[in-house]
């Protein structure tokens, strides 16, 4: 909650100071008049400290839909006219916003961890062999993955217009969870006597079409509602998956993370496509490629059999339950993710190239969803 | 444990409450969602719905409330009595959920009306179940430590 104070004009006038430095360079002090800033205006502390929400008072909170500058100006500063353009290519709102990315944001920054200290390392339990190489192969293919929704906004926030400032420090957090995710999957592969196992093309062909995705709308349809939802549900499979209390606690705590970019970008698009609807087009059209690759990574052989070792509980039941239950897995995941872009405000149900009913997918089941 | 007493969520909103150290490293949380279980009407039991309010690290609020009141909230979980008192003699005899009877696997297994699912309106309600997922679990285990001190 936040309430504003009217504006109290400025009590002293500055007049008398010098016009020149004591080196003879001009002065000018004009920032010290508080220009056209909304001084006085006074953000009410919450109960936790001053979030970003607090501060989104008067034009502080106005976020345009097509800012006038493109220079690094922070939002609601007095901006000299001789300010450089930064080359921004991302100016329209529509571009990068989500009503929920301040929210995300702080909620980021609050519920950061520590893939050092937050997970019981010591309490690793001595694993079959099987078991433990299915591990490091789940855990070989996740850190191969999880960097691309690092690498991805970082290729694209330094051409996003500097007023949506909220969305950019949002992605930046998402860079640092990314970097968490790939820290914790590979401390996993090695922590326990095994090793990094096998990559192959096809996880390298879905990176490869996030990263090189035209425009920022395809990247982020491509990266968050495909494959960050893919992933997403992979963690939420953790709890099936995980030989001890060690895994579990990681595939939960990567989890949280990340549903918020999932939030992200089901929001991102949600408003986007709301204000624009000629941009669903444009992210029909990169969907439609996604999920091909997307299907070649999820039945990635040695992704996909290491998957089902673990369900199974053991290369001995992988044929009499882990294949059964892997198979059900992936129904969910490919119903949760249709069911995301659903909510998204892109419906997929007509369009999408996901094999339904080789999946034993029913889109009644995805409207449910 | 008479799981659809409002007492019992209220003893474990404040055994949540007291060990703040516990969800520190979960970090702070703010959603409202709701707990409905379904009674067998056949048998006699009738509905039961809680709604529980998170904020920052403390869970600000445990009511009973209609069922049909459950959409209101973020998100709410939905599902026969029967299940929700399977889950917590899980809690109670593990001291915290374990293999599928975990909320994040009760409801990712979910498949009908037959199983607690996760439902919910509002996109940006729903998200909050995976986000603050390890948060609610804690809450949820606390059942375990409620029942040992009742």
């Amino acid at each position: 909650m936040t309430v504003t104070e009217p504006a109290a004009a400025s009590s002293r006038d500055y007049d008398s100071l010098p016009s020149t430095s004591p080196l003879g360079a001009p002065l000018d002090w004009k920032w010290l008049k508080g220009a056209k800033s909304e001084w006085g205006v006074r953000p009410k502390i919450g109960p936790r400290g001053l979030t970003m929400l607090d501060i989104a008072v008067g034009s502080y909170g106005d976020v345009p839909e097509h800012p006038t500058h493109r220079s690094m100006a922070p939002r609601g500063a007095d901006v000299d006219p001789e300010t450089p353009d930064m080359g921004y290519i991302l100016n329209n709102k529509t571009d990068v916003w989500a009503e929920n990315v301040t929210e995300l944001y702080e909620e980021a920054v609050a519920r950061q961890w520590s893939a050092t200290r937050d997970i019981p390392w010591s309490e690793l339990p001595e694993l079959p062999d099987d078991i433990e190489h299915a591990m490091c192969q789940v855990c070989t293919t996740l850190t191969e993955v999880e960097m691309i929704a690092a690498d991805l906004p970082a290729k694209w926030m330094w051409r996003m217009n500097h007023d949506f400032i909220e969305a950019k420090m949002f992605l930046c957090t998402q860079i640092m969870d990314e970097a968490r995710h790939a820290e914790v999957f590979r401390k996993r592969a090695l922590a326990n006597g095994g090793g990094l196992l096998m990559s192959r093309g096809s996880s390298e062909g879905l990176l490869r079409t996030i990263l090189e995705a035209k425009t920022y709308h395809q990247a982020t349809a491509l990266m968050h509602l495909l494959g960050e939802g893919f992933i997403l549900d992979i963690f939420r499979m953790g709890e099936l998956i995980a030989p001890s209390p060690v895994e579990k606690r990681m595939f939960r705590m990567a989890m949280q993370d990340e549903a918020r970019h999932v939030a992200y970008g089901t929001m991102h698009i949600r408003y986007a496509v709301e204000h624009d609807p000629d941009i669903a087009e444009e992210i029909h059209e990169a969907l439609d490629h996604g999920e091909v690759v997307l299907t070649q990574f999820g039945t990635n052989q040695d992704f996909g059999t290491a998957l089902a070792v673990l369900l199974g509980g053991g290369v001995d039941h992988v044929e009499s339950s882990g294949f059964a239950l892997q198979a059900e897995m992936q129904r969910k995941q490919f119903t949760s993710y249709l069911a995301r872009c659903e909510r998204a405000g892109i419906s997929r149900l007509e369009r999408t190239k996901l094999p339904l009913d080789l999946l034993g997918i029913d889109p009644a089941t995805v409207l449910a969803n | 444990m008479d799981i659809t007493d409002i007492t019992l969520y209220r003893a474990m909103a404040d055994e949540l409450n007291a060990h703040p150290e516990t969800f520190t490293v979960l970090g702070e949380c703010d959603m409202v969602l709701a707990l409905v279980m379904r009674g067998d009407q056949e048998a006699g039991e009738t509905d039961f719905a809680v709604r529980l309010r998170f904020e920052g690290l403390r869970c600000e609020g445990a009511d009973e409330v209609a069922a049909s009141e459950a959409p209101l909230a973020d998100y709410y979980l939905d599902g026969p009595l029967a299940k929700w008192q399977a889950m917590f003699d899980d809690i109670v005899a593990n001291g915290a959920a374990s293999g599928r009877q975990t909320i994040n696997s009760l409801a990712l297994l979910a498949t009908s009306a037959d199983d607690v699912r996760l439902r919910g309106d509002d996109p940006m309600g729903t998200d909050k179940f995976s986000r603050f997922n390890q948060t609610l679990q804690e809450y949820l285990d606390g059942a375990a430590r409620v029942a040992v001190s009742a």
